[in-house]
């Protein structure tokens, strides 16, 4: 889901050497080394902005708290991390990533940090460097980089060419996702039990989900909710109204670099008759992923599933995606796509319909994929309140 | 809501300028250094990539993605229309068209913060790539209206709750990020939409920086930059609190923090430029003898503007000439390295008026101390 990005994010950034040691970056390295050797890059360029940096992260671990970074790869030799933040925080930034150097980008420093490094690439005319990320590039920051190479150095985009990071979780990926939906499954209880306890007040049950997470070490957390029952979701708007129900809302946390999210649909009473459909629908579709299935195939089965009740516009016509260093990564579970699910690839499945006399509901599952079926990692739990 | 001035005041430049019309854009990131033009054409903090349009007729439409948003954009919108897209190239093609902008001179706002794949569909979808002004709306926007001052007053009385609420929640044990989740929430709580919340300790510190794992004890300096934003109004307060006795050049320093805030704020009155009052500030420390250290790394600026209304004046530096204007709204930092002390902070949000800046804090920064 889209929601507000926050100016800065606040949470527990650190590099977990135990978690994600020096030979876990290697091995993602080696992948990206083939690559560059397949296509003749002397060096890729990965760069990520403090909203959407899963490529640079995956292969540095350095995730942009403000403003951005970019990572030089080399084929051979070692990596430079230029990050847009002051010399003086670098020592801060040092502690983010496995690369040890680190350097400023911001305003002159360009010029000191990367342009002499380009030159011992420049041993043969028109050197070609990958890039990965640079569509999110600001036109003005891509003009900079394209001064600096001037015509030594010709740019390729990678982005078509190597997946990263790939749809295929490494396991110790699987680890961290694990811990992750283990969070938002919590958040989202909280979310779920504060409305019903205490408040009825949307706005206070996320934030109360939220301050949950982020007191558990979260790197960033998203809410939103429905301020008319279900049908609409909207970002924090600071009313705090009491709302009757249902409870319909949104948490997402980031934990050690990757996400979880989970909807939280809570009927007040019986639970409404949409309720039931998608429930059922959504066990049917994670009963049916598998290896191979097709995203169009997996969506087509939803929306026939839900009939005559189209999907939650919130969903714009999507059933889902990929989750991880992103929390919106590929494929995208929409009509007539091609893509296909994969071994170890962790998907949100997300399910909703908004129905005035059938009633509002959105709900989700986190799915990781394994050879014989799936394997659920967070779903929306069945929370009624009297 | 009665249509927004400043889309009166765009109109208005679209004519002197000869122009059809403007589109101003946002990249969604809602940066607390930065104007986000369409919050100043629209009121609305958006979601992801969105646009104004705006044409010499004095007609507006607001675009916003992802479109699921467009209900919540209508409902604050200062424009005549909204709507909602998945993709904003695409609807604006089709609002330019209806607006009759279609090979049109037009101007645009903001069009080079946009991610480039995304800058590259949108001129594409325009017949002609518009001019860039991208000055426009923090110039619009440079003074602060009456009911932005209020909500900027609101946002920094958050500022301050949140800072109590640190003196009662730190202690030793606590990590710096179970700090900042509590300051976060408990300013979200009374109605901060955003934060861009600095804190971190040392025994010396360098700089700030956003919170990590370190664990808080005795001696430690707490530095806080916290800066909430209420409708769009973002301020800043800059606090420094020790765990403990603080040494005494801790505090001999701190002093000299406070006048140099003392005489940023008596030379910041309308008609001074930011040089003079950077210059005020920065004479403050060369009498105490730290002359040198008014430059980076040692400090980085003693000020500077705030998104996401407008970020004039700019930066409070020394080739800043700009001219200050009653109503204008900036913070003053005068945040400092010394090296008996490490760097400390001292800082409020201000609003310049006829005879000096105001600080908006009801309690003015002072060398806190947390009982050990």
């Amino acid at each position: 889901m889209r929601t507000m990005q926050p100016c800065v994010t606040i949470g527990s950034y650190t590099w977990a050497q135990d978690r994600l040691p020096n030979d876990e970056f290697g091995l993602r390295l080696d992948e990206l080394r083939r690559a560059m050797a397949k296509h003749g890059w002397r060096a890729v360029l990965a760069y990520g902005d403090v909203r959407e940096h899963a490529a640079l992260a995956y292969l540095s671990n350095f995730i942009p708290r403000v403003r951005w970074g970019m990572a030089l790869l080399p084929r051979d030799g070692d990596a430079r991390l230029l990050c847009a933040m002051s010399t003086r925080d670098l020592p801060a930034m040092r502690t983010l990533t496995w690369i040890a150097d680190v350097r400023s980008g911001m305003g002159p420093e360009w010029d000191k940090a990367f342009d002499p490094r380009f030159e011992r690439f420049a041993d043969e005319p028109a050197a070609q460097f990958g890039t990965l990320g640079f569509d999110l590039m600001a036109p003005v920051l891509h003009d900079a980089v394209r001064r600096s190479l001037g015509q030594r150095f010709v740019l390729q985009r990678a982005d078509d060419v190597v997946a990263v990071p790939p749809q295929r979780k490494r396991p110790r990926e699987l680890t961290l996702l694990r811990a992750s939906c283990k969070l938002v499954q919590d958040a989202a209880q909280v979310f779920a039990e504060s409305w019903r306890q205490k408040s009825g007040k949307p706005e206070t049950a996320a934030l109360d989900a939220e301050r949950f997470a982020r007191s558990r070490a979260a790197q960033d957390v998203r809410t939103l909710v429905s301020l008319d029952g279900g049908r609409t979701l909207v970002p924090y708007q600071g009313r705090f109204d009491k709302i009757a129900g249902p409870l319909v809302g949104y948490v997402a946390v980031k934990l050690m670099g990757y996400w979880a999210d989970l909807f939280v649909t809570v009927d007040q009473g019986e639970p409404s008759p949409a309720r039931r459909r998608v429930e059922a629908v959504l066990d049917t579709l994670i009963a049916a992923m598998r290896p191979g299935l097709r995203a169009g195939e997996l969506h087509a089965k939803a929306i026939a599933a839900l009939a005559p009740w189209p999907l939650h516009p919130a969903l714009s016509q999507s059933v889902g995606h990929g989750i991880g260093l992103s929390l919106h990564e590929a494929p995208e579970l929409c009509a007539g796509s091609d893509a296909t699910l994969v071994e170890d690839g962790v998907y949100t499945v997300q399910l909703g319909v908004a129905d005035g006399a059938a009633g509002h509901v959105l709900l989700s599952a986190i799915v990781r994929i394994r050879a014989n079926g799936a394997e659920l990692l967070a779903r929306s739990r069945g929370i009624t309140a009297p | 809501m009665t249509k927004n001035a400043r889309l009166a005041e765009a109109t208005h430049y679209l004519h002197d300028n000869a122009l059809d019309g403007l589109i101003a854009f946002s990249n969604g990131l809602n940066n607390f250094l930065e104007a986000n033009a369409v919050y100043v054409f629209s009121g609305l903090r958006p979601i992801g990539e969105s646009a104004v349009v705006l044409d010499r007729d004095g007609r507006s439409t607001l675009i916003v993605t992802p479109p699921w948003d467009a209900e919540r954009a209508a409902a604050v919108s200062a424009t005549d229309d909204t709507i909602g897209a998945d993709e904003l190239a695409d609807a604006l093609k089709n609002t330019a068209h209806k607006h009759r902008l279609t090979g049109k001179r037009m101007a645009s706002v903001g069009l080079s913060l946009l991610g480039q794949a995304v800058a590259g569909r949108i001129v594409a979808a325009l017949d002609d790539p518009p001019q860039p002004a991208d000055d426009l709306a923090r110039d619009l926007a440079r003074v602060r209206t009456a009911e932005e001052l209020a909500a900027a007053e609101r946002a920094n009385w958050i500022a301050e709750r949140g800072y109590e609420r640190l003196l009662e929640y730190a202690r030793p044990g606590l990590r710096e990020f179970e700090l900042a989740a509590e300051l976060y929430c408990f300013m979200k709580q009374l109605g901060a939409e955003d934060n861009f919340l600095l804190l971190s300790a040392s025994q010396h510190n360098l700089a700030v920086r956003a919170a990590g794992e370190r664990i808080l004890d005795v001696g430690d300096i707490i530095l806080s930059e916290i800066t909430p934003c209420y409708r769009g109004q973002f301020v800043q307060i800059c606090r420094t609190t020790v765990i403990g006795e603080p040494p005494p050049a801790v505090r001999k320093n701190y002093a000299i923090l406070q006048d140099a805030m003392a005489e940023g704020l008596a030379a910041a009155g309308a008609g001074a430029c930011v040089a003079e009052v950077t210059r005020a500030i920065n004479a403050v420390f060369g009498k105490s003898g730290y002359a040198d250290y008014c430059r980076p790394p040692y400090m980085r600026v003693r000020g500077h503007g705030l998104g996401i209304t407008s970020d004039r004046p700019g930066d409070i530096v020394e080739r800043n000439e700009r001219e200050l204007e009653s109503g204008m709204m900036f913070v003053m930092h005068p945040n400092q390295y010394l090296p008996d002390s490490g760097y400390l902070m001292c800082g409020e949000s201000v609003v310049v008026t006829p005879s000096g800046a105001r600080a908006l804090s009801a309690r003015p920064a002072a060398l806190d101390v947390i009982a050990a």
